[in-house]
């Protein structure tokens, strides 16, 4: 009986999901076009998921052995299963019956990742959403034990006859829950979805450069000059239909949720929840049926949208409300965490676009600050003539008097704010400590329009853009080095879509570079103990995690790691314009990140951001010290013995505690 | 805040300032020998650039000629070429941590001495005598003018072949250049007085002199004053006059504006204005010279907070301020301020300690602040912490001494108590704070109280400490700043008694303490002739009473420095106190509900009688020395202070030896009644090598 009943449940599932899958390609394409080489993806997706995706599954080394179990074999058994069940192919008269055999083993090995799939449920963390996700396990199982069973007379361990037809149309019903969950479900949404989805999104991908390590956002350039284009993203069906379809993809994990800093802030922010949003009004509905961690303070079941309707109501509520939007900090934890490789930060920043851009409805101080960027040209509104300022003692070469330089010292924002100058003084003294040519843009540099750009203001951004880079088309340079990792980011990895092209290093890589060739020479480090923040955008926008490192242990420093930290790092609150837009949590994420340093014991943190700088600085009560690297460099500078001449200006003098010179 | 308005450079004639930050001319009177600047005079200096100060003009009434005495003030002299290898020392000390300097230069006429060193002759415009020196001069005739006016033109060369970066031509404080000015001191009839032109000749002659010998890229600037107050002198009106006239030459950089004459007492005490006055109190004159001029002006002058400076230069009154006192209290003020450390900031409080020990041609010094100036010898403005033991150090007494101890030792890096009998720290400083004007002083207390409760010592406020306890902290080290008493009992037949109730007379420090009431009809009797009699009659005058204040001494007040006892007097002499001097008191005695005090003349022998209702005595501090015996024998140094390291500024050496118990240091009143500055200084130099 059952040789008549699987083939017509197999095909009918199969075509069921053929629909189903239609369907949900349909959903997709509602959003706006996106080019992508679509064969090429393909045929880069099996790489991309069995390097970079089990890249970061496999940080879970249980999670990833149970992933390897549950989904190879359900692959594996779902393909033999069509060949032995579907089509006949596993008696002992074809290949010896080896893919009967074969599909015992796959369901075999699947019953058993299952089993670790249902372990994982029995008493899940918070960050595992329930609903659907906890009946997987069950059917996981149902399709394993059901197909494992009907092979087994299939191979011959059991006779044909085995049991009565009441027994075999059980098994044939457990195996439809299974088949329906697997297959069915797969495409007509169920937890099984993220096989179908993600796969596809593996391959669609909208940075597929990432998976070559790649350092793009994807925020790409808006086109201001079209009148009729919308700014933004208004609604779901404006995602470009790649990114809704990576949306789609999400397993529901948490992951995202367990290291977001505005959740564990408390504040309106999860973003887990917010892609489970995204999938809600790209089928249309309520969030009533998300079954995870709400955003803190916002009960779930109030919210609901559609593909055409807005995202972010002007009044009242629809899918998502704007402080949740506003609540992100930029830092790249949930992207770098997302085992679907989902981009939560890039279609955040397209929302709040629209947000900007269409409803100039930038929150708190943060349309104060885009005024004070569009007259000032920087953030604080500072009198753009005072850039420099600072710097009044320290005759620093300016580009627009020596032309060319090897290097471009790019000061950013922080040339404005008193604690950032003697970062910046720091690194001056170590530049002629090492004798580097360099020169500044001194009041020509602008902001670099990170702050725009992550508040959604395009424009803006592209007008401080775009004035930089014909600023710096004026000059010659070999490379740009930036004590700041938001200019070090933007200018490395967003300008060149606007056309400007640079090699740019964050100070602590050309730090470390003048130390390996001998250019520098350090005093023994006589501090107590130290911990190192990485900056996101230092960190995991850019990668760098060893430089700033190295220099610590150049300079006789053992960095005691937080917990969190190189690519794990908490953020400090600071990035994507928080600390402007302010949405109130319960708690701040700089005092979390403090405590993080606290528990390392150290009595200073080494950092390299202003950002984080300020962010950590203005933690009450903090047990640490707050130092950047290149103040520490600098304190710790004497005279190189390896340099044959003395170096310019004043002779390099031994290190000494008091930062009074460099302050002055 | 963000102190932008601070910290924009600014450019004067050529050269660019850093910040609006000046510590102004003054008197440092350490700076020489035989006129030239010392080791101590290049770090006084570097320190302030150090700690970021923007421009320092050195050299306060620095000479120009051989015949305005330099010796009394020990001023820099610009009137021989071995000045300039000196200057190049402070050049280079000052500008390799990015400040700028220049110094002032003066011919002072009239305003010096000449009773001494070359014995010279002073000169003036018209021979008119200067009170505040006492000192008399000649006319000065034509052959004088042309060598002075070439000595200025000779000694701006020496100063910028020194590598300064400019000179400040003094024209205030009634100097030979102002002199000429002011119709009060200048009945000259022929080219050099009269008009207003001729008036002003003088110092156009050596403006033009000056800078030709100099040229354009050198800074010379000139200090005037906003108004001299005095009804023949020059007014603010007269002021703006000559700034404009001067002005108009375009070879001016810069003015600096102080408000007030100085040739008597009580203008002077206006210059350098104390804690009885307002903040900023001339920045009016300083405002009105701004209008009429074309470039940046300085102003000086009860400036002492970074706010405060900010809001005077938000407002546009003036292009830098002045904080002179503020650097001499606290070199590093700019530094802190960028550090974000405002709080930590020592503030002048106005004691006016530096200035008045100027006046008695002694160095200047800070009253709250021991290193400054001793920069030369290693006392360090900020304390390194220790790479020794970490020791535990208790500390008795939290007076100036002890606070400082306590901060030293806390700043080393060492375990420290501190134990106050009194609900709040302060010692002595707390009850001269009660007196009107003088709150001020309280601010020392303060930054005290802040510094401690940011190194987080173990203060023990409201707690006596005894042996005992002291003993069962098991310290290694034990300071005692106990301080005194008031020494009552010095003459039985004054009538003090333990006993208030039978007790004859009561002590300055009962009245302005609270701890007695004022009484009506009061007879002060002050020995010691400092702050404390002065603030005890004019709290009690304030409070209602009639009061004669009278002393053996030759003045009431007499040891009170030149730019404090103006402010007492104006107070006292308002409040009709009677001041007499040269009587002795020689007994009290009850006589019904009233005290008769027997009063004797020290000259003749003379009796005469008060009849009151209470008699103060202020006969200064007794030390409380009973603590300090009961441990001396059982610390390890017996209490004693090896005073060859304590004047090399070297660590006791005691510290160093290994041994059982605790060492024992005393320090302030409590080993012999002095100042705040000794009890600080000591606490210093005792302390900084825990």
């Amino acid at each position: 009986m059952l040789e008549t009943l699987l083939p017509i449940l197999i095909f009918a599932a199969l075509g069921l999901a053929v629909i189903g899958a239609w369907r949900r390609i349909r959903l997709w394409r509602q959003g706006r076009p996106a080019e992508v080489d679509l064969l090429r993806g393909l045929v880069a997706m099996p790489r991309r998921y069995l390097v970079d995706l089990h890249h970061v599954v496999g940080r879970d080394k249980v999670m990833s052995n149970t992933h390897v179990a549950t989904a190879g074999g359900f692959v594996a058994a779902a393909v033999l299963m069509i060949l032995v069940h579907g089509l006949g192919l596993g008696s002992p008269e074809v290949l010896g019956g080896l893919l009967g055999w074969l599909l015992l083993a796959a369901s075999a090995v699947m019953f058993v990742g299952s089993l670790l799939v249902a372990k994982r449920r029995l008493n899940p963390p918070a960050r595992l959403s329930r609903g659907p996700w906890m009946r997987l396990p069950k059917s996981l199982m149902a399709f394993s034990l059901s197909v494992f069973l009907i092979t087994l007379t299939t191979v011959g361990v059991l006779p044909q006859d085995a049991g009565s037809w009441v027994l075999a149309l059980i098994l044939a019903a457990v195996l439809v829950w299974g088949l329906g969950e697997m297959v069915f479900g797969m495409t007509w949404g169920g937890p099984m979805k993220h096989a179908f989805a993600g796969a596809l999104h593996l391959a669609f991908h909208r940075r597929a450069e990432r998976f070559g390590g790649g350092r793009s956002t994807g925020l790409k350039a808006l086109d201001l000059d079209d009148p009729d284009a919308k700014l933004g993203v208004e609604t779901p069906s404006d995602f470009t239909w790649n990114q809704l379809l990576g949306f789609d993809a999400c397993v529901q994990c948490g992951r995202c949720e367990a290291v977001c800093p505005a959740f564990a802030a408390g504040q309106p922010l999860n973003p887990k929840k917010l892609i489970q949003d995204m999938v809600v009004g790209l089928a249309g509905g309520s969030d009533a049926g998300y079954a995870g961690s709400p955003y803190p303070g916002k009960p779930v079941g109030e919210h609901f949208g559609s593909p055409h309707g807005p995202i972010v109501a002007r009044e009242g509520k629809a899918l998502v409300d704007d402080e949740t939007l506003w609540s992100c900090t930029t830092c790249r934890a949930c992207v770098e965490e997302c085992p679907m490789m989902i981009e939560h930060v890039d279609a955040i920043v397209d929302m709040r676009r629209f947000l900007t851009l269409e409803h100039g409805n930038t929150p708190n101080k943060g349309a104060e600050v885009l005024d004070n960027l569009i007259a000032t040209d920087n953030p604080g509104g500072f009198d753009p003539g005072s850039r420099l300022h600072w710097a009044a003692d320290l005759n620093l070469p300016l580009m627009a008097d020596v032309k060319q330089a090897d290097v471009l010292l790019w000061l950013g924002d922080g040339a404005f704010d008193m604690r950032n100058q003697r970062t910046l003084r720091s690194l001056v003294k170590i530049l002629r400590a090492a004798e580097v040519d360099f020169a500044v843009l001194g009041v020509e540099e602008r902001d670099s329009g990170d702050v725009a750009r992550r508040l959604g203001d395009e424009a803006t951004f592209q007008s401080l853009a775009r004035r930089n880079i014909a600023t710096l088309a004026k000059y010659r340079f070999q490379r740009i080095v930036t004590c700041d990792p938001h200019s070090f980011h933007v200018l490395g990895n967003e300008y060149g879509e606007l056309g400007g092209q640079y090699e740019v290093l964050h100070h602590s890589t050309f730090i470390a570079e003048l130390y390996d060739a001998g250019r520098l020479a350090f005093a023994p480090w006589k501090g107590g103990s130290v911990t190192y923040h990485d900056p996101c955008y230092l960190g995991r926008y850019n990668g760098e995690y060893e430089a700033p490192r190295n220099v610590l242990k150049a300079l006789g420093i053992e960095v005691k790691e937080m917990e969190r930290s190189g690519f794990r790092s908490r953020c400090c609150g600071g990035g994507g314009g928080a600390p402007i837009t302010d949405i109130p949590g319960e708690r701040r994420i700089p005092d979390m990140r403090m405590n993080d340093v606290r528990e390392t014991g150290a009595e200073l943190v080494a950092v390299g951001c202003p950002q984080c700088t300020a962010m950590l600085e203005g933690v009450v009560d903090a047990s640490a010290e707050v130092r950047d690297i290149a103040e520490l460099v600098a304190d710790a500078l004497v005279a190189n013995t390896q340099m044959e001449k003395p170096a310019a200006g004043a002779p390099p003098r031994s290190a000494d505690k008091t930062t009074a010179e460099e302050v002055s | 805040m963000a102190f932008e308005a601070l910290f924009e450079p600014i450019q004067i004639g050529k050269l660019t300032i850093r910040n609006r930050v000046v510590s102004t001319a003054h008197a440092e009177v350490h700076a020489t020998d035989g006129g030239m600047t010392t080791d101590r005079y290049v770090k006084y200096y570097e320190e302030k650039a150090k700690g970021g100060c923007g421009l320092a003009i050195c050299g306060g009434s620095s000479v120009v000629s051989i015949d305005s005495p330099q010796g009394w003030w020990s001023s820099v002299n610009l009137s021989t070429d071995r000045i300039i290898p000196h200057f190049q020392n402070l050049a280079d000390a000052v500008h390799k941590h990015g400040g700028k300097i220049m110094i002032q230069i003066t011919h002072m006429g009239r305003r010096s001495r000449w009773d001494g060193y070359d014995w010279s002759t002073l000169v003036s415009p018209s021979g008119i005598r200067e009170p505040v020196h006492r000192s008399t001069c000649k006319t000065i005739e034509e052959e004088d003018i042309w060598r002075i006016i070439g000595d200025f033109a000779q000694a701006a060369r020496r100063a910028k072949e020194g590598g300064l970066d400019g000179v400040e031509l003094s024209a205030v404080h009634q100097h030979l250049i102002d002199q000429f000015w002011s119709p009060r001191v200048n009945k000259r009839e022929d080219q050099w007085g009269g008009s207003f032109e001729n008036r002003m000749r003088f110092g156009m002659e050596v403006l033009k002199a000056v800078r030709a010998e100099v040229g354009d890229d050198f800074v010379v600037g000139m200090r005037i004053c906003g108004d001299e107050f005095h009804p023949d002198g020059l007014s603010h009106e007269d002021m703006k006059q000559i700034a404009a006239y001067y002005d108009a030459t375009g070879q001016v950089d810069f003015f600096g504006v102080i408000g007030s004459g100085c040739d008597t007492h009580n203008t002077l005490a206006n210059v350098i204005p104390n804690m009885s006055y307002p903040p900023e109190p001339f920045l009016h004159l300083a405002a009105g010279i701004k209008e009429v001029v074309s470039v940046p002006v300085i102003h000086a002058q009860n400036i002492k907070d970074p706010n405060q400076a900010q809001r005077i230069l938000e407002g546009g009154y003036v292009d830098l301020v002045g904080m002179t006192r503020a650097h001499i209290a606290d070199p590093h003020l700019i530094a802190k301020i960028k550090m974000g450390q405002i709080d930590q900031i020592k503030q002048c409080v106005g004691a006016n300690y530096c200035i008045d020990r100027q006046y008695q041609g002694l160095d200047v010094l800070c009253i709250q602040n021991a290193a400054t100036s001793r920069e030369y010898m290693g006392l360090p403005h900020i304390i390194e912490k220790t790479e020794g033991p970490k020791r535990k150090v208790v500390v008795v007494g939290g007076g100036p001494g002890g606070m400082e101890a306590a901060r030293v030792a806390a700043e080393r890096g060492h375990e420290v108590t501190l134990f106050e009998a009194a609900e709040a720290l302060g010692g002595q400083i707390t009850i001269a704070a009660q007196a009107p004007q003088r709150d001020q002083i309280a601010g020392i207390t303060r930054w005290y109280q802040l510094e401690l409760a940011r190194l987080k010592i173990d203060l023990r406020l409201g707690t006596r400490a005894d042996e005992a306890t002291l003993l069962d902290l098991r310290p290694d080290i034990v300071v005692l700043a106990t301080g005194g008493h008031p020494f009552l009992e010095q003459d039985p037949q004054w009538g003090y008694s333990e006993n208030p109730e039978e007790s004859l007379v009561v002590s300055s420090w009962d009245i302005l303490s609270g701890k007695v009431a004022p009484g009506k009809n009061v007879l002060i009797y002050d020995t010691i002739c400092e702050f404390s009699g002065l603030s005890a009659a004019d709290y009690l005058a304030d409070k209602g009473a009639k009061v004669e204040i009278v002393t053996d001494d030759i003045k009431p007040g007499a040891a009170v420095g030149g730019t404090t006892f103006p402010t007492y007097y104006r107070s006292l002499y308002e409040k009709e106190v009677i001041m007499t001097s040269d009587l002795l008191l020689h007994k009290v005695y009850r006589e019904g509900d009233g005290l008769v005090a027997v009063l004797e003349n020290e000259y003749t022998g003379s009796l005469e009688e008060r009849v009151v209702d209470q008699v103060v005595v202020e006969n200064g501090v007794r030390p409380d020395e009973a603590l300090y015996y009961a441990l001396k024998e059982q610390s390890r140094n017996k209490g004693q202070v090896d005073l060859e390291a304590l004047y090399a500024i070297q660590p006791q050496p005691c510290l160093s030896e290994a041994g059982d118990g605790f060492l024992l240091f005393r320090l302030g009143d409590c080993t012999a009644p002095r100042n705040t500055h000794a009890a600080i200084y000591d606490a210093l130099r005792i302390c900084k090598d825990f």
